[in-house]
């Protein structure tokens, strides 16, 4: 039994050596986002390990497997147990990772918030990809765009209803449609769809019926519009029922191009995640970061007058004609 | 008809019509059958796994893995299809021959070593989970070709063809269940395990294929996911067992083993099925909607429970103790 | 002294992997600093893994364990937060609040355990519905956003030391002495491990069954209830899925740690070690950077080569045993 140990235990250690990440180069930042193995995050990771690579910094991109904030926050302890420079981090509830942050500032470290904003009292810079009370506005203005009409029936199919910043876009969108688009009928609560694209078709099948004089569907969360658009699809409903939302443009090419999906929404997280290690970068040489800055690989920021939040830009349509110049 | 209506099937059949009579007064598009088709259709996948999950509980195991497994062989046929192309034939047999074999991975440790399943299941979860989204990094694998997702529409006599592989399914596990020695050692090892080995039975070459055979349906209700989703998200099988379980123990199979039917289990699927298709149907508010289902699954199974045992009451007065409940 | 074999081997484990990690990373994971992260880490994962060990000890299961944490913990968290009850000072709704989750999950617990004992219904079925529903009533009571900003005196509990020993330790070396003794050291516990071993017998002997499911759910819900305490304080909010990713991780220590997932043994100091094993590689892992799937993929491979292990030496435990009795026969022939 003990030989047997030994050699589980030595094949381990073998294993753990083989995994450890080289660690050489002068800064060291780490990048997590609220979780890894989703499509969007694993996007902004290319751009988060490019940046390292052109800048000439050793990039860490790292999350826990699931949404939770304290998986979130016990990983965020354990880095800086193992030294960081930079903490960039995409909160899953921005309240519970108040303490960790404080305690990683007190140690030196420069703590920013990337994708969706910390408290704000403990971060150095807040990288937004979007400004988004404008995001959730434009949601509802392609709805309308797509419906053809600003009056009618629609639903909301979002991907969970704890997500907080989709939530904030909603919230924003609703407050908007109340009083730019009145004879908007919004027919029920915003609908929730697990992350998950079966969800999001099976409930609007649902939805379909339960509510048979609905003329749009808006998707936030980047499989909602995709499973919307194809439970319109197969109902033959495309020309009755505008599906629009966020959603990464591979995913949504097939249904922009049949109809079922009018257009969708999203910024580039690759871009995203080359920004947020672009500016800790500078932070970390003492740079300013100012509004109207050019940086490269990614462009024109806006910085607000807090001198803290960040934003990346506009985001980008995409509809049948574009999908195509898109690859992530 | 008697013995149908004193079964243990009984009673939940009693709630399903209890809970579509409700539904439909409620909103009457809930009997259209184009509504009841779709539920069927959408439940497939969970019905398939079911099916194999069934057998297992049967013999007092359990497999959590099944979710792991089922996207693992989403990726594997996904990942087939995109780079080799295949036929329909060579996808069916990569999907249930890899599903097999994952299964039987787990039929080995479990009768060969021994281990608890649950332990089994939950480690290789773990490992199948973490190996995949190491290697896909969740994204989705989009560009489906065109003669799946053919083969995915193809209608018979108005029936999807999905649900044609859920009643196959269902027959062959009846058949193995009820008229093959398998079928017998199954029930015998659930049971009394010592005296199933003692009458004859070969309890390791029974559960190693139990495992393998579950491992064949996760496989199947790969492909028949893949045909209805057309596009294959890593993630879209996280908390998967737990619908499962879920279903085949509402089904009346004892956790303890011993006791569970086909035709039972079906009908937890097409519970669960049934709550959630009704909560959107008859209009139950978003923020309430998870109340109503948890407060009916805990009602169900209670009022399930207290009208076997007043039948059995009525049945025999002899076994008091044995009658205690107790389950893992 | 055979009895504890399983538990031997478990700190055997632990050890090799400390060594190793040690190895790996001398600075960093030996440093003052990891080694007191880890111990603020560790009470909140132990005292659930503690819930779900009594449970499993029954034979049954504790699917709802970290839904009535996040549960009993919005209860308190409206109150620490300020919402209802304003005005009151900050002692007060701290204590009030510490009383609102025990009774909370003490009701949580009243609720699994009349369905499982009275009703009785199958645990893994009950548990599965009140999870749903526990969650469903967080989601109701917050509407899925975080319940957050609480007085700065409730950050003592899940961030200060007392002599250099984080206060989650403190309360978590506690609760696992105060269990220990009542499992092990008591007629109580007696009860617990024969309702699980062999409820029938239990039933002869005049233990009344349900009561006693009845406590251990009850039981199993303050733990849960006061592991909330501890990740409120951590985490500075309440959520509907706070501590989520506990669920599974405590049935898989509890039966790393030996205890018979059909329920009637399996020992507290196992569990704790188990706890600690798992944290040791998550926590080691990190700093290593290792790509969190990878290290989800190892605990897996490590949860089924310890059960392999203790299998096959209990094994060959029994072949030696039998062995020795076909030997006394053979002398006695």
């Amino acid at each position: 039994m003990k030989k047997s140990l030994r050699v589980i235990l030595l094949a381990a250690l073998v294993c753990s050596l083989f995994f450890v990440t080289a660690q050489a180069k002068e800064y060291t930042i780490l990048v997590m986002p609220k979780l890894v193995g989703i499509p969007y995050f694993n996007a902004s990771e290319t751009g988060a390990l490019q940046a390292g690579k052109d800048l000439g910094v050793n990039v860490i991109y790292a999350g826990p497997t699931q949404a939770d904030a304290a998986a979130q926050v016990k990983m965020i302890e354990d880095y800086i147990s193992r030294g960081v420079d930079a903490i960039a981090v995409a909160p899953n509830d921005p309240a519970a990772l108040t303490p960790v942050l404080r305690r990683a500032k007190q140690r030196g470290i420069l703590v920013m918030d990337w994708d969706t904003p910390a408290d704000k009292s403990v971060v150095e810079l807040s990288v937004h990809q979007i400004d988004d009370k404008v995001y959730g506005e434009h949601n509802w203005d392609l709805l309308v765009e797509a419906m053809g009409t600003d009056e009618g029936e629609y639903a909301i199919i979002t991907g969970g209803l704890a997500a907080a910043n989709l939530n904030t876009w909603i919230d924003h969108g609703l407050a908007y449609a109340k009083e730019k688009y009145p004879n908007l009928k919004l027919v029920t609560e915003r609908i929730p769809s697990d992350e998950k694209q079966q969800e999001a078709y099976r409930k609007t099948l649902d939805l379909l019926r339960a509510y048979p004089n609905l003329k749009g569907i808006i998707g936030i969360s980047t499989p909602a519009p995709i499973g919307a658009a194809q439970a319109v699809e197969e109902r033959g409903l495309q020309d009755k029922v505008a599906v629009v939302g966020t959603a990464l443009p591979n995913d949504s090419a097939p249904y922009l191009k049949s109809g079922a999906l009018k257009v969708s929404t999203l910024w580039d997280p690759a871009k995203l995640g080359y920004l947020t290690v672009a500016l800790a970068v500078k932070r970390l040489n003492g740079e300013e970061v100012y509004d109207g800055m050019e940086i490269s690989n990614v462009g024109v920021i806006d910085v607000w007058d807090d001198g803290i939040t960040v934003i990346m830009g506009p985001p980008t349509d995409f509809t049948a004609d574009n999908v195509d110049q898109f690859d992530f | 008809m008697k013995q149908l209506l004193r079964s243990k099937e009984a009673g939940i059949l009693l709630i399903i019509v209890l809970l579509s009579l409700l539904i439909t007064l409620k909103n009457p598009v809930f009997l259209t059958s184009s509504n009841l088709l779709d539920i069927l259709k959408n439940n497939t996948v969970p019905g398939i796994v079911a099916m194999g999950m069934l057998l297992v509980i049967i013999t007092g195991g359990i497999d959590v893995s099944v979710g792991a497994m089922t996207a693992a062989v989403t990726v594997i046929i996904g990942k087939y299809m995109v780079h080799a192309g295949g036929n329909l034939l060579t996808v069916f047999l990569l999907g249930c021959g890899s599903g097999a074999i994952l299964g039987a991975i787990n039929g080995f440790f479990v009768a060969k070593l021994d281990i608890p399943p649950i332990v089994v299941t939950l480690g290789t979860m773990s490992i199948i989970n973490g190996g995949m989204l190491y290697y896909t990094g969740g994204s989705w694998i989009t560009n489906i070709p065109k003669w799946f997702i053919d083969f995915g529409r193809i209608k018979l006599l108005g029936i999807p063809v999905q649900i044609l592989f859920l009643v196959g399914a269902a027959v062959l596990t009846h058949w193995v269940l009820r008229y093959t020695l398998i079928g017998r050692g199954v029930f015998a090892v659930g049971g009394n395990p010592i005296a199933a080995v003692r009458a004859g039975f070969h309890k390791d070459k029974i559960l190693l294929f139990l495992y393998s055979y579950l491992g064949f349906m996760v496989g199947l209700a790969a492909v028949v996911h893949t045909s209805i989703m057309r596009q294959v998200d890593p993630n879209a099988f996280f908390s998967f067992e737990m619908t499962v379980i879920a279903a085949v123990v509402l089904g009346g199979a004892n956790v303890l083993g011993g006791e569970g039917s086909v035709f039972g289990t079906i009908l937890g699927v097409m519970m669960l099925a049934v709550i959630q298709n009704g909560l959107i149907l008859a209009w139950i508010p978003t923020y309430w909607q998870q109340i109503v289902v948890g407060a009916i699954i805990l009602l169900a199974v209670s009022l399930d429970v207290m009208q076997n045992r007043r039948r059995q009451d009525q049945l025999t007065r002899i076994d008091v103790a044995g009658e205690a409940p107790f389950g893992g | 002294m055979e009895n504890n074999k399983k538990e031997y081997m478990l700190c055997g484990v632990l050890a090799i992997i400390v060594i190793i990690m040690s190895i790996l990373s001398p600075d960093r994971f030996l440093s003052l600093y990891n080694l007191q992260t880890m111990a603020f880490q560790l009470p909140e994962f132990g005292i659930i893994a503690l819930g779900m060990m009594i449970v499993i000890l029954t034979g049954g299961i504790n699917l709802s364990i970290t839904s009535g944490s996040a549960l009993a913990g919005i209860m308190a968290a409206f109150i620490l937060s300020g919402r209802v009850m304003v005005g009151a000072s900050i002692g007060m709704s701290i204590a009030l609040a510490i009383g609102v989750i025990l009774v909370t999950s003490v009701l949580l617990g009243l609720l699994n355990g009349f369905v499982v004992a009275y009703i009785g219904v199958t645990p893994i079925l009950v548990t599965l519905g009140s999870k749903t529903l526990y969650e469903g009533i967080s989601m109701w009571l917050t509407k899925g956003g975080a319940i957050s900003n609480f007085p700065e005196a409730y950050y003592w509990f899940g961030n200060e030391s007392i002599i250099g020993i984080p206060v989650p330790m403190i309360i978590f070396i506690i609760i696992a002495l105060i269990t220990y003794v009542l499992l092990e050291k008591t007629p109580w516990g007696t009860r617990v491990y024969m309702v699980g071993s062999n409820p029938t017998a239990a039933v002869f002997s005049g233990i009344n069954i349900k009561r006693v499911l009845m406590q251990v759910y009850v039981y199993s819900a303050l733990m849960a209830g006061l592991a909330g305490v501890i990740m409120l304080s951590r985490y500075n909010s309440a959520k509907v899925d706070l501590g989520s990713s506990y669920l599974l991780q405590s049935v898989a220590a509890v039966v790393l740690g030996g205890t018979n997932i059909a329920g009637g043994s399996g020992k507290v100091f196992g569990t704790v070690i188990a706890v600690a094993i798992l944290q040791v590689i998550s926590s080691g892992l990190n700093i290593l950077g290792v790509n969190r799937f990878i290290i989800d993929m190892i605990t897996g491979a490590i949860l089924i080569a310890v059960l392999t292990l203790n299998i096959i030496s209990n094994r060959r435990e029994s072949r030696r045993k039998s062995d020795e009795t076909v030997l006394v026969a053979e002398n006695r022939g």
